[in-house]
């Protein structure tokens, strides 16, 4: 929808290692994308067909940069800019950026439709052995989802486990304060509806009853639009051009492949640290003051921006 | 404080029709970052560049191109795209009724309220109605030139519609292969089963707040005033053991801490 504006530079190739705790139980797990891109999404090209690709720029140098030369900033009320490292987003949290701790089991259906944002599935490491088959299995049974949080680039998840036919998926849930409610949305007040309005709404709903979905009506229709087209143009031989290489415009991942990849920095700085400095950070949770200072998050247009995290990694 | 309606069109059920306002139902808190050049923290900006030789290629001069096969694209002018556009109106088509079970929620893209616009008295008809039918609306409409797809249906009295992914995107099986070979026994999958359980309540999104936004909002306070920062990693875990023993000790410990009811 338009109000949903990509950052300009969001997030990269949802990869994530670590672990699923479950008590004392722990499975070591891969995070893969579960849903793949629209059939519609196109490349962007020039006139001639090369292949383009975004990059970024320092107007002061006039020169492109690497991914190595950049950091990222957030701008304070004052105007200051403050740098943040990958190490130290990691050390906001780091117990965080390792484990998903299902703390609380849930049924499933008591979820609103509206927290989920994203799904991945959750592939077994090989040293994961019979636990990833044994958190499906009990979850299955039990109709339940276990419900955790993680931290990757900079940004919290929090995610609703379940199990379909052996396979874990991880939802990502919209956190509540990133929900509006009729209230804070403005909408008046439910009032007493006519009753014979209603039957009459009710009678078209019980006419369009159906047992099911029809596939037909869930396809990409904008994409057999687009094939029809590009086949019938292909077949006059205009415009056709060789495949390799092209980027996605439509892909929100920024497009260069691997803009900051925490995770990698992440790993690294936990090759590096080793287990010496790994000290507990509690539970205990700085409460007001922060949610407010969370509001203040200002959303400024001037440069490039990141962002830590708005959707879920893109795919 | 209101939010802005996006959009505006009528649902169109049958016969009936009923006109909505359409809201987005979701705020972003994330906290914003400025990407910057590392040497002496310009902003940077992007740049749409040829691949091979890097050159900035302006906005006019860029091209789209459909993918035919894994070897062949088809460049589109973007006259012809424009012509490929839907007709734009302002219906929403509401197709079919399901039961709610019938979409998992793997399709659930963006959510939005639907408010009503003038006509109060259809809009929340509407919204009873529905809400005591206990379905989902599969939807379709024609938003600014792109085609939308969507589930209309009823909470707390008001009308909502979540856009919904394409078929394509989500019925894709995962190249996942669970070791079947290794099998929990019985035995474990009863101490799990009891673990979870002791551990089950109700879904309680508040008790969820971000509390790693609040932390990087700490951190960088403090980083703004000159207080050196004590970096921190994570020790990593092990994978279990012995995975009976780890459910026993793992159920005496939820056990003995009941009564202990906050998550997070």
């Amino acid at each position: 929808m338009p109000d949903a504006k990509q950052p300009p530079s969001a997030p990269v190739r949802p990869f994530w290692s670590g672990t699923i705790t479950f008590g004392l139980v722990s499975i070591p797990v891969d995070l893969v994308a579960a849903v793949g891109a629209r059939q519609k999404s196109m490349k962007l090209v020039d006139e001639e067909g090369h292949p383009l690709g975004r990059r970024y720029w320092c107007p002061k140098h006039e020169k492109i940069l690497d991914n190595d030369e950049l950091v990222r900033g957030y701008e304070t009320d004052s105007g200051k800019m403050v740098v943040v490292t990958d190490e130290e987003f990691a050390s906001a949290a780091p117990e965080k950026s390792r484990d998903i701790d299902l703390k609380r089991f849930v049924p499933l259906d008591e979820i609103p439709p509206f927290f989920f944002e994203r799904p991945y599935f959750l592939a077994p490491d090989e040293r994961a052995g019979k636990a990833y088959t044994l958190l499906a299995q009990t979850m299955e049974r039990t109709g339940k989802v276990g419900i955790g949080s993680f931290v990757m680039r900079g940004h919290e998840y929090l995610v609703a486990i379940l199990a379909e036919n052996g396979i874990l998926r991880a939802e990502v849930l919209r956190h509540a304060d990133e929900l509006r409610t009729p209230e804070s949305v403005g909408l008046p007040k439910p009032g007493k509806a006519d009753g014979s309005l209603v039957r009459a709404l009710g009678k078209e709903i019980d006419a369009l009853a159906k047992p099911g979905l029809d596939a037909a009506e869930m396809a990409d229709l904008e994409a057999e639009t687009l094939r029809k087209f590009a086949q019938q143009k292909a077949k006059k031989g205009t415009g056709v051009i060789s495949m390799d290489d092209l980027e996605d415009p439509d892909d929100d991942s920024g497009g260069s492949g691997e803009v900051i990849d925490l995770m990698e920095a992440l790993r690294k700085s936990l090759g590096a640290v080793g287990t010496a400095g790994a000290a507990r950070t509690s539970s205990a949770k700085p409460a007001a003051t922060a949610e407010k200072a969370a509001k203040k998050a200002p959303a400024r247009s001037a440069a490039a921006k990141t962002t830590a995290a708005k959707k879920a990694p893109a795919r | 404080m209101t939010a802005r309606a996006i959009w505006k069109g009528h649902l169109v059920l049958g016969k009936q029709e009923v006109p909505v306002k359409v809201y987005s139902a979701v705020e972003d808190q994330a906290v914003h970052f400025h990407l910057l050049h590392e040497k002496d923290l310009t902003p940077v900006e992007q740049r749409i560049v040829r691949k091979d030789n890097g050159r900035e290629v302006a906005k006019e001069a860029q091209r789209k191109a459909f993918p035919l096969d894994d070897r062949r694209a088809v460049i589109l002018e973007p006259s012809e795209l424009e012509k490929l556009e839907p007709e734009s109106d302002r219906a929403i088509h509401v197709l079919r009724f399901v039961p709610r079970a019938a979409l998992g929620e793997q399709w659930f893209d963006r959510p939005y309220y639907l408010g009503p616009d003038d006509d109060d008295g259809a809009y929340f008809a509407l919204a009873q109605a529905l809400g005591d039918k206990g379905r989902l609306g599969i939807a379709r409409w024609v938003m600014r030139d792109k085609r939308y797809l969507g589930a209309l249906s009823a909470a707390g009295g008001y009308l909502r519609m979540t856009t919904l992914r394409r078929a394509d995107q989500v019925l894709h099986v995962p190249a996942i292969r669970p070791d079947k070979a290794r099998t929990p026994s019985e035995a474990e999958v009863k101490l799990a089963e009891q673990l979870v359980e002791s551990i089950t309540g109700a879904f309680a999104p508040e008790e969820w707040h971000n509390e790693y936004r609040e932390r990087l909002h700490k951190l960088i306070e403090a980083k703004a005033k000159g207080t050196k920062l004590r970096l921190v990693a994570a020790k990593p875990k092990e994978a279990s053991g012995d995975l009976a023993e780890s459910l026993r000790a793992s159920l005496a410990a939820t056990t003995s801490s009941k009564g202990r009811k906050k998550v997070a």
